[in-house]
C-alpha cells in the first residue's frame, strides 16, 4: 500500500509538476478540455508543429479593455497583430462593465471641485488592499491612469459625461462613461483596432502555449470555431507568435472549481456577476508553460448585487449610486448595520455574516438625483428594485419591524443633517439630504463573485515572471488574468485604469520583442 | 529495482489509461448536434417533403393534414397564433424549413458549393434589411429591445440567435433574465 502510495507520489511529481509548479497539478486534474495527460505535461519544450496554421507577431487572447489596447499598441508599434477570444462576442467582461474608470487629477474632477492627486490613488489603493498589493504594480495604475484616460479619450474616442464615487475611495474618481458601461469604450476599441488592421478571430479557444527548448513562447494551439462551452468542438490549430503572445484572458470569477480550490466558501451557492466565458482556463495554461500565479485566494464579492435579478443586474447600479446618500438596513433588525461608503470585501463580509440578503434604500430625492433613469427603470421591471408610497410600506415588504425601523430613519437623516455619521461614520456627501421624500425605492443585496484579484505574477513592463523569477520569455499578460495590482480588494473604477495602462504597456513591450524565427 | 521499475510503469499506465477513460467519459457527455441529412441531396428535396430527409421518422403529429405539394400559404391557414390556432411555425422549426417552404433554396445563402459554409450576416440583411431598421420594429419588445443592446448596438451578428439548423437561441439569458422566444 504504501509502496504504491510512493509511486503514485513520485509518478505526479515527475510529469506534473517538475516542470510546471504547484498550481500546474490542480490545473491538469480540472482542465479537462486540454486533454493534459502526463506524457504531455512532462515536455516545458515542446513538440513544435511541423507547419503553422497562422503566423503573426503579436497574438493576443482575450477581446476586453486590455486586450485590445494592447493589440492596439502592438500594431501602432509596426506588429501584426491578432486578437482571439473563445466566445461569440467580443468583449468579455468589458462589455457587460459598469463603465467606470478611475483616474486621479482629471478635468471633470477639477470641473466638479475635487482635489486628487496620483499619490492619493496609491495610497487609496493600498490601504483598500490590505497593503499586499505589488506596490510597483500598484504604483503604475495610479500614476499613468489619467494618461491612459486621456488615451481612451482623444485616441480611442470614449466618452465620460459623470464623476462616480466607488465604496473606499476617498474622493470621487471615477469617471462614467457616456451610456454607463463599459461597452462604450471596448467597442470603440475594437472599431479603432479593426480599423488600422488588427485581425480579430472570435470562437478560438487557447488551448496551450507552446515553447521551445529555451523555455520562450513561440506560438499558442488553439480550437477554431469552438463553441462555448464545448471543449471537443472545433479544430485544432497552431498560431505562430514571432514576436509575443499577450494573455488577457480576464479572471476566474465563473469558474466554480478552480475558486473553490483557492476559497472553498465560494460554492455555487453564490452566483457571480461575469460573464459565462471568465474561466480560469487560459491562466492554468500560461502556469503550465512556466508562469508564476499570485494571491488567487484573494477573491472579489460585490455587495451590491441582488439575488432578485440574473448576473450583474441593474442593482449595483441602484446601490452605488445612493450610498453616501441613503441608508443600507438590516431587514431581521431594522437598523443599519455597516458602513455603507465602505470597501467592497467589507461589506459583502458584513452582509454574509447577517447570512440573508440586507435592504438598501432611497428617497425620490436621491433616487432622481442619483440614479440613471434607464437603470431604474429597468430594474423596476424586472421587480429587484421596488417602490413604496411610505416607509411603512416598505417595511412590511421587506418584514422589516417598522418602529425600529422608523426611529432608524430618523436616526439617519440627523447625521445627514450635521454630514457626520457617528454609527459606523459612513461618507454623508454635501449635498445628501435626510431620507423623508416619498416615494421611496428599495432592493435586496446579496453578494455575488465579481473579481479575482490574484492571477499571474507580471512586472512593471508587462512581462510574466516564471517559477525561476525570471521572465517567462515572449509573454506577457494585463487586466484581470494578472494578479499584485490590486491586493485583497480592487477598487471600484480602478479595473478599466488597471486594464487599459497594463494593456498598453503589454502590447508596446510585446512588439519590441526580437522575431525569434 | 527492475521489479519497482515496471511497478511504477503499470502504475502509470494505469493512472494514464484512467485519466483518458475520465476524459472521454466528458466527451461523451457533451450534447450533439442532430446529422442532418446529406446536403447535396437535401438541397434538391422538396420544403413539404418531410421523408425526403427524415425517412421514417415522424416528424408531424398524428393528427396533421397531409401536406404533400401544401405551399408556405398553405401552412397559414392553420399556423396563425392565438387559442384555437395552431401557433406561428416560427419557433416550431428551424429557421432553414422556413427558408425552404417560402421557396428560398440552400445556394441562395450558402451559394454553388460542394461543402456549404456557415453564412455571414451580410446575406441575411441583404434580403430582411439593415438591423438598425429591424431593432426600429422591435422597439416595444419588453422587457428590452432583442435587437438593440447596450453591450452590442444593433451590430450583434443574427446567428448569434438565429440558428437555422440548429435549435435557435436566447443568447441575452445567459445573464439576464429575459424570456423572449426566438424564431
Amino acid at each position: 500500500m504504501k509502496k504504491d502510495d510512493q509511486s503514485e507520489k513520485t509518478l505526479s511529481r515527475r510529469n506534473f509538476l517538475k516542470t510546471t509548479g504547484g498550481v500546474a497539478a490542480t490545473a491538469a486534474a480540472m482542465v479537462g478540455g486540454l486533454n493534459l495527460l502526463p506524457a504531455k505535461a512532462e515536455a516545458a519544450c515542446d513538440a513544435l508543429p511541423k507547419k503553422w496554421d497562422d503566423t503573426y507577431d503579436v497574438v493576443v487572447i482575450g477581446s476586453g479593455f486590455a486586450g485590445l489596447a494592447a493589440a492596439i499598441e502592438a500594431k501602432n508599434a509596426g506588429a501584426n497583430v491578432l486578437v482571439i477570444d473563445k466566445m461569440v462576442l467580443h468583449g468579455g467582461n468589458s462589455i457587460i462593465n459598469g463603465g467606470d474608470f478611475c483616474a486621479p487629477g482629471t478635468k471633470l474632477q477639477q470641473e466638479n471641485g475635487v482635489q486628487d492627486s496620483a499619490e492619493l490613488m496609491l495610497k487609496d489603493m493600498l490601504r483598500v488592499g490590505a497593503y499586499l498589493n505589488h506596490p510597483d504594480l500598484a504604483k503604475m495604475v495610479a500614476f499613468n491612469a489619467k494618461g491612459a484616460l486621456e488615451w481612451t479619450e482623444s485616441y480611442i474616442g470614449a466618452k465620460y459625461t459623470k464623476l462616480n464615487f466607488h465604496g473606499g475611495h476617498s474622493v470621487k474618481r471615477a469617471h462614467g462613461t457616456i451610456n454607463s458601461s463599459g461597452s462604450e469604450l471596448v467597442n470603440k476599441e475594437l472599431a479603432k483596432a479593426k480599423e488600422i488592421g488588427v485581425k480579430i478571430q472570435l470562437r478560438t479557444k487557447l488551448v496551450k502555449f507552446l515553447s521551445n527548448k529555451d523555455g520562450r513562447i513561440v506560438g499558442v494551439e488553439v480550437r477554431k470555431d469552438y463553441k462555448f462551452p464545448d471543449d471537443n468542438s472545433g479544430k485544432a490549430a497552431f498560431i505562430k507568435a514571432k514576436r509575443a503572445v499577450v494573455l488577457s484572458s480576464g479572471g476566474f470569477s465563473r469558474d466554480t472549481r478552480l475558486r473553490q480550490v483557492h476559497d472553498p466558501r465560494l460554492t455555487d451557492r453564490f452566483e457571480s456577476t461575469n460573464q459565462p466565458g471568465a474561466t480560469g482556463e487560459a491562466l492554468l495554461a500560461a502556469c503550465m508553460a512556466g508562469a508564476m500565479d499570485v494571491q488567487m485566494d484573494w477573491i472579489q464579492l460585490g455587495p451590491w448585487t441582488s439575488p432578485d435579478e440574473k448576473g450583474f443586474g441593474y442593482v449595483p447600479l441602484f446601490c452605488e449610486r445612493l450610498v453616501g446618500y441613503a441608508p443600507m438596513i438590516n431587514p431581521k433588525t431594522g437598523k443599519r448595520f455597516f458602513k455603507e461608503t465602505g470597501n467592497r470585501k467589507e461589506r459583502a463580509d458584513a452582509i454574509i455574516l447577517i447570512g440573508d440578503p440586507v435592504i438598501i434604500m432611497g428617497d425620490s430625492y436621491a433616487v432622481n438625483k442619483q440614479i440613471f433613469p434607464m437603470a431604474l427603470q429597468k430594474g423596476m421591471e424586472a421587480g429587484a428594485i421596488k417602490k413604496f408610497d411610505t416607509l411603512e410600506a416598505l417595511a412590511k415588504e421587506y418584514n422589516i419591524p417598522v418602529d425600529v425601523f422608523l426611529k432608524e430613519i430618523e436616526r439617519w437623516n440627523s447625521y445627514v443633517e450635521k454630514k457626520k455619521d457617528d454609527d459606523f461614520d459612513c461618507m454623508i456627501f454635501k449635498d445628501a439630504q435626510p431620507t423623508v421624500a416619498g416615494p421611496f425605492y428599495a432592493a435586496r443585496l446579496w453578494p455575488k463573485v465579481h473579481h479575482t484579484m490574484g492571477g499571474l505574477n507580471i512586472n512593471t513592463d508587462a512581462q510574466v515572471i516564471g517559477f525561476d523569477f525570471k521572465p517567462v520569455k515572449g509573454l506577457y499578460a494585463a487586466g484581470e488574468v494578472t494578479g499584485g495590482v490590486h491586493g485583497a480588494v480592487r477598487l471600484g473604477g480602478v479595473a478599466m485604469a488597471d486594464c487599459i495602462v497594463f494593456g498598453r504597456v503589454a502590447g508596446t513591450n510585446a512588439a519590441k520583442e526580437k522575431p525569434w524565427g | 529495482m527492475k521489479n519497482k521499475k515496471t511497478k511504477k510503469l503499470l502504475l502509470a499506465v494505469s493512472l494514464i489509461l484512467f485519466l483518458v477513460a475520465l476524459l472521454s467519459g466528458g466527451i461523451d457527455a457533451a450534447p450533439k448536434e442532430k446529422k442532418a441529412a446529406p446536403k447535396a441531396k437535401a438541397a434538391d428535396v422538396k420544403a413539404w417533403d418531410c421523408a425526403g430527409c427524415h425517412k421514417d421518422k415522424k416528424v408531424l403529429p398524428d393528427s396533421h393534414v397531409p401536406i404533400k405539394e401544401m405551399p408556405y400559404e398553405g401552412c397559414l391557414v392553420c399556423h396563425i397564433p392565438g387559442e384555437k390556432n395552431a401557433g406561428t411555425l416560427r419557433t416550431k422549426i428551424p429557421g432553414s424549413h422556413l427558408h425552404a417552404l417560402k421557396g428560398v433554396k440552400c445556394a441562395q445563402c450558402h451559394g454553388k458549393v460542394k461543402k456549404p459554409a456557415p453564412v455571414e450576416m451580410s446575406k441575411c440583411v441583404a434580403c430582411h434589411g439593415e438591423t438598425a431598421k429591424l431593432a426600429e420594429k422591435t422597439a416595444k419588445v419588453k422587457p428590452q429591445n432583442p435587437h438593440e443592446s447596450p453591450h452590442y448596438g444593433t451590430s450583434a451578428d443574427c446567428n448569434l440567435c438565429h440558428h437555422q439548423h440548429a435549435k435557435s437561441e436566447n443568447l441575452c439569458a445567459q445573464c439576464h433574465k429575459f424570456d423572449y422566444i426566438v424564431p
